[in-house]
């Protein structure tokens, strides 16, 4: 019988090989990839999410949390059949224009995949018209969009505006996030959803894609 | 008492009257002189010139010099990415790919470092007399992180060997920095390291403590004050940190600085802290600024061991009034309560009238003050309009209104004024905060006459 939770303390704990095994072991032994993802995977990342979101686990441990979910994904994935990979939901993602910061960018796609979501990751220093092109490409249903400095989070309405201008504002979900990014700011340039941290921006993406 | 003796009795753990305020503009100095951040982080006239404003605006009792995380990484091979209202951005790693450990230890005239000097050298022989001067150095987690990118969060788990040989040098990196900056009349070193906060207080006693030890103690032999500023939720690492031995902590507003202070003061440790920087400073009024740090000092047991600071780094386009505001909370804290309780009070109605500014006799200069005696920008702007008056004489009336009285706060009201200090010509506003040329307000007045 699979074991769900050693999978999950081993994944929190960044076992990434034992973790890829695990995962083997569960298919060879019949259970679907699915149920693997669902109860082994994803369900450690959710753990991982709230530990980081009260300060019990830091940045380090969710890197490597977030590995070894990769390294269960990687012998899972083949193993899937048409179905078990509904999408639930597509996110496009980066740091805005002029900000190289992707620390914090890359934790909310590490929180957003452990939602099951696909994410479009643009990387940092994105301009407005790149994350609109790329949401309208890929049919996305949120764009999140990362800042860490005062001076850059400005550009955070321009992408607002650029979604405006492409007609597709009341298509799109627009999220922003970062340490100088507040709710009044949000509010202040017409985004729909603020998150202080990765773990609730992913519950309020889940949120939105499952609504 | 001078702000320089202020800072050195409280990092001396000493008792006194006031609390020390330290303001750190960074690039923000630029914008008082009206220079960009890329020219006060590359023209080290333009940066003295920028210091000296804030030295006469916001009456620091320390003032740091530079707040650049970038010098120390430009010089071992970061590729920089320069903005003109906020400091570079690290934009490349030189050890991303490749696990060595460097060994070139940046000298005195290498890259910005004689900038940095230069404008230490020059503020230490203009201010340093009452002022106490910071030189800030990028701690050596952060250096590491710039050199090798994020891989150094994984590696601290995969390859935490690699992880301490990298610290042992970007340590080397900091000492020899530090021992400059000493050199050149620093009185307090800060040790800058925002990456910190992001670490579990295990990892820090794993990889960090005995780096930042090594820091401090450096520091310490060499006969200089230390700081450790950190950024971000750094709650967790307040104890781990005051572990290292330096004489001073400072924090953001991720930190709740009260029981922040609880921690610093079981280790007797200075803790400096921590205006919010964005939803405050930068986006609130000036009246949100004086409350906050009033409401911050009344949230604290006690005021021992405490400097009154910026959350961090201030950006570049904080309005000049509301550090203005902060810095005269510090100050005069019970004038500045008083202040804002008269403010909050809706019951105070204006009592007077306003003048006829469509058929005023002859122009009318009013000045808006804090207070010109203890606020340095409401003393300069004040100046500048007694000297007009002097100027045209019987053919000019001007008027001064200290915020002190609650009948001129209802004026404010009425009138609208929202930053402090400001001057208004025939009721229209002219000048706030940054005190007007001779050149410029003369014409002014004679297009009133």
């Amino acid at each position: 019988m699979a074991d769900f939770e050693k999978i999950s303390e081993l994944m929190q704990k960044g076992r990434a090989d034992e973790v890829k095994q695990l995962c083997a072991d569960a298919l060879a032994e019949g259970v679907g990839p699915k149920e693997v993802l669902e109860k082994g995977l994803l369900s450690a990342m959710n753990i991982v999410g709230e530990k980081f979101k009260n300060n019990e686990v830091f940045v380090p441990e969710v890197l490597i949390a977030a590995r070894a979910m990769n390294f269960g994904l990687e012998v899972l994935k083949p193993a899937m059949v048409d179905g078990d990979m509904d999408e639930i939901g597509k996110v496009v993602i980066g740091t805005v224009k002029g900000d190289l910061h992707d620390i914090g960018k890359n934790l909310v796609k590490i929180m957003l995949e452990g939602k099951g979501l696909t994410v479009i990751d643009l990387g940092a220093d994105v301009s407005a018209e790149k994350f609109i092109e790329t949401a309208i490409n890929e049919k996305a249903n949120i764009i999140a969009c990362s800042a860490l400095l005062t001076t850059t989070m400005t550009q955070m309405e321009s992408v607002v505006k650029a979604a405006v201008d492409a007609g597709i504002r009341d298509n799109i979900t627009i999220m922003v996030g970062g340490a100088p990014v507040t709710q009044k700011f949000c509010d202040s340039i017409g985004a729909d959803i603020y998150a202080a941290d990765a773990a609730t921006a992913s519950d309020k993406a889940l949120e939105v894609c499952t609504s | 008492m001078t702000g320089k003796e202020k800072i050195i009795a409280v990092l001396n753990k000493e008792k006194i009257d006031s609390i020390p305020w330290l303001p750190f503009a960074g690039v923000h100095a630029g914008k008082l002189k009206g220079y960009t951040a890329k020219e006060v982080s590359t023209d080290a006239g333009k940066l003295i010139d920028s210091l000296r404003e804030v030295n006469k605006l916001y009456k620091p009792d320390g003032q740091p010099i530079m707040f650049d995380l970038q010098i120390e990484a430009e010089i071992l091979g970061c590729e920089l990415l320069w903005s003109e209202d906020a400091p570079p951005t690290v934009a490349s790693h030189p050890l991303s790919d490749v696990s060595d450990i460097p060994t070139h230890i940046p000298a005195v005239d290498e890259g910005r470092i004689p900038l940095s000097v230069e404008a230490m050298k020059a503020m230490k022989a203009e201010i340093g007399e009452h002022t106490a001067l910071y030189g800030l150095i990028t701690g050596p987690f952060t250096l590491a992180s710039h050199l090798r990118g994020t891989n150094i969060f994984m590696d601290m788990i995969m390859n935490p060997e690699y992880v301490t040989s990298l610290l042992e040098y970007t340590t080397r990196v900091a000492n020899a920095v530090a021992g400059y900056y000493i050199e050149a009349g620093m009185d307090v070193i800060a040790v800058v390291d925002p990456l910190v906060s992001q670490i579990s207080p295990a990892h820090f006693a794993e990889f960090m403590d005995k780096p930042f030890s090594k820091v401090f103690d450096y520091i310490r032999t060499n006969g200089a004050f230390s700081s450790f500023f950190v950024c971000g939720n750094a709650t967790a690492n307040i104890a781990p940190m005051c572990m290292t031995k330096p004489d001073s902590i400072s924090v953001d507003e991720n930190v709740n600085l009260a029981e922040a202070k609880k921690v610093t003061d079981s280790f007797d440790i200075v803790i400096g802290g921590n205006i919010p920087l964005t939803s405050i400073m930068l986006f609130g009024t000036q009246q949100d600024n004086m409350k906050n740090t009033i409401d911050l000092i009344d949230s604290l047991d006690n005021t021992d061991r405490l400097i009154i600071a910026p959350g961090c780094d201030m950006p570049y386009d904080i309005p000049i009034e509301n550090t203005i505001g902060v810095q005269q909370a510090v100050h005069q804290t019970d004038q500045i309560r008083a202040m804002v309780e008269n403010y909050e009070c809706t019951e105070i109605v204006f009592e007077g009238e306003l003048p006829d500014y469509a058929n005023l006799e002859r122009p009318l200069i009013e000045v808006f003050t804090l207070d010109s005696i203890t606020c340095a920008a409401c003393t300069y702007m004040k100046a500048s309009a007694m000297d007009i008056k002097k100027h045209f004489g019987d053919k000019v009336d001007m008027v001064e209104y200290k915020y002190t009285e609650p009948q001129n706060i209802a004026r404010c009201k009425v009138m609208e004024v929202k930053q402090l200090p400001s001057i208004y010509i025939n009721g229209e506003l002219k000048y706030s905060s940054i005190i007007p040329n001779r050149a410029g307000f003369v014409s002014e007045v004679e297009k009133c006459l």
